[in-house]
């Protein structure tokens, strides 16, 4: 997302220009820098404020609330962790979330391997899948709730994850990387007597890993996100995710903020944890799906 | 290396089946056949989850739905009482100001792409912070916003109160004029940072000779900026207001933990009135033929969008 797009040979050659361009800002430096820490600090705010509550409490019978934490302590974080079934959340998210990755990489693979097969009806089949990608699952929740309910699978781990178990931008990902292999590569291993399964698993996928990367950390982010289907879907408050469990203690414990926000924070940290760690393979899943798509 | 010892006695039995499988027809028949079993899975999911679901929709609309016994077929009956919904105009009237104020946020995040744009130190963690609030779970924001509007201790009133703005605190998510705009708020400050990308993906991809041409041709900043960055920029501001609309029929998360489309439907979108026809009320039908309207209306708006953009857009989320 970072690199610059000229080639560095092209920038080498206008390092005239480029100079110029560095030095003729539109503002200067310390202008840009000052609007930019103002805009962070701005849209850092409510993340500050969430964590301050989350280890003081508030009292609401004092004005002005205090911008400073006052005597912090962690014991909403203990309640928070014995008053609901956080852990179990927890595992109904991550088995939610592993059954929704691991069918995503396989499928899209498998999909995208297909899809760099010249067959009869291909482009039937891409102009179907770009024309699937206008359909938000919002739309379809109504009769997708029927269907579940049809196959029997409401109320289960299955049920939540089925509908992301393929998703077409990471097809598409998939497709661009499988593509720009060169096929002398693919021929070569194929006189050396691979097999169509081994062509895939022994070059495709290991040439391919930051398209694996990128379908895995959208497809985490997705499911880990996702509250329509699973409100939807479940009904056993124990087989329940963590954003169920949140918005149900939300409307149960209204008032005991502490807890509430001590349980927020410790929904959010993994996610963003995990998004810092693998922001460059989202971005660029993000935008490829949103270009390309 | 170590892969030879595997790929090795593999090499004996595909040079003897050579002669039975040269015939190009059976080739190509076992290749066919692996591309359909090899699409298939996705195929089914998005046959079951997307296409199915569109029909299902369709039918639904126009029937009387009963779990147990026959649907029978009622006509556009639905579609008449849909008129008469006030409701349902209250919600198509919140989805499309939503859509409205997706140009503001385009607006924001294309000042701050271009701030970042630069060559300024640091530029990635501004980046990275501008980001952040997209990829977090949309119900806990919801939460961290309902506390930042809270009456007595949100940090909203505080401000305003400090700065001297209003005398009495606000109650922003219990109002009837200021709840929209709240959940508006919450919203462009989980999605700033996804447009910002898309500007950003968009400004890289401006080759910079054109620039440094013009500048020897003596054009200032503000000619560049009209002439070069905004025409260039088209395609990328299109598909940002793309999400945009998207967004705006897809948000069902913050306005469901933030208002629950109160009070008195004045947050409710077009999403949220399905959820609750369909859930809330059980009336099935009721929330086809809304979804049926939702869809059409997304649609043509996503194709308006399209077709002014010039380019190949779509949708940023699955």
């Amino acid at each position: 997302m970072s690199q610059n797009m000229q080639p560095p040979s092209v920038k080498s050659l206008l390092s005239n220009g480029a100079k110029k361009r560095t030095s003729s800002h539109a503002l200067p430096t310390w202008l840009l820098h000052i609007s930019l820490l103002l805009i962070s600090f701005c849209l850092l705010l409510p993340f500050y404020w969430v964590l301050k509550t989350s280890f003081t409490g508030e009292n609401i019978f004092i004005y002005p609330p205090s911008l400073i934490p006052q005597d912090p302590h962690p014991f909403f974080y203990i309640d928070t962790w014995y008053y609901i079934p956080f852990a179990r959340y927890l595992f109904n998210s991550v088995v939610v979330s592993v059954l929704a990755i691991v069918a995503n990489v396989v499928f899209n693979a498998m999909a995208a391997y297909a899809l760099t097969k010249h067959f009869k009806g291909k482009s039937l089949v891409i102009t179907l899948l770009l024309s699937c990608l206008m359909i938000p699952f919002q739309t379809t929740i109504v009769p997708a709730y029927l269907i579940t309910g049809k196959i029997g699978l409401l109320n289960s781990y299955l049920g939540v994850a089925l509908p992301t178990f393929s998703t077409i931008v990471c097809i598409f990902i998939y497709k661009a990387s499988f593509d720009a292999i060169p096929t002398s590569l693919i021929e070569a291993a194929r006189i050396d007597g691979l097999s169509e399964l081994q062509v895939i698993l022994k070059i495709m996928i290991p040439l391919s890993s930051s398209a694996v990367a990128s379908n895995v950390i959208l497809s985490f982010i997705w499911s880990w996100n996702n509250f329509l289907w699973p409100l939807i879907v479940i009904r056993d408050p124990l087989m329940q995710t963590l954003p169920l469990g949140l918005s149900r203690f939300l409307s149960y414990h209204e008032n005991t903020t502490g807890a509430l926000y001590a349980f927020c924070t410790m929904v959010l940290v993994p996610g963003i944890i995990i998004f810092l760690m693998a922001q460059k393979e989202f971005i660029r899943g993000l935008t490829s799906g949103a270009t390309k798509g | 290396m170590s892969g030879l010892t595997s790929i090795g006695p593999n090499i004996s039995p595909s040079t003897r089946r050579k002669p039975s499988a040269a015939s190009p027809g059976s080739k190509a028949r076992r290749e066919l056949i692996l591309v359909w079993c090899f699409l298939f899975p996705s195929l089914a999911v998005f046959f079951l989850y997307r296409i199915l679901p569109l029909i299902w929709n369709l039918v639904l609309s126009v029937q009387k739905f009963s779990i147990f016994g026959q649907s029978e077929w009622i006509g556009f009956a639905h579609y008449w009482a849909l008129l008469d919904d006030e409701v349902f105009w209250m919600a198509l009237k919140n989805t499309l100001l939503f859509i409205a104020s997706a140009p503001c946020g385009i607006v924001i995040a294309l000042m701050i792409s271009l701030m970042v744009n630069t060559e300024i130190r640091g530029r990635n963690i501004y980046r990275t912070i501008v980001f952040l609030s997209y990829p977090l779970m949309t119900v806990a924001v919801g939460i961290i916003w309902r506390w930042m509007y809270d009456e007595k201790v949100g940090l909203f009133n505080f401000i305003l109160r400090t700065i001297g703005l209003i005398d009495t605190p606000l109650a922003f998510l219990q109002s009837f004029e200021l709840a929209l705009p709240a959940v508006l708020l919450a919203n462009l400050w989980q999605i700033l940072g996804f447009y910002m990308i898309i500007l950003l993906a968009g400004l890289q991809n401006i080759p910079q000779n054109l620039y440094e041409a013009s500048a020897i041709d003596g054009a200032s900043r503000t000619v560049q900026f009209f002439r070069i960055t905004l025409p260039l920029l088209r395609p990328s501001l299109f598909l940002a207001f793309v999400v945009g609309i998207m967004t705006s029929f897809t948000s069902f998360d913050l306005v469901y933990v933030m208002t629950q489309g109160g009070p008195s439907h004045s947050t409710e979108l077009l999403v949220t009135y399905i959820y609750k026809a369909a859930f809330e009320l059980s009336r099935i039908d009721y929330a086809a033929t809304l979804t049926v309207v939702q869809f059409v209306l997304l649609v043509t708006l996503t194709w308006l969008g399209n077709r002014l953009s010039g380019g190949e857009a779509g949708a940023g989320r699955n």
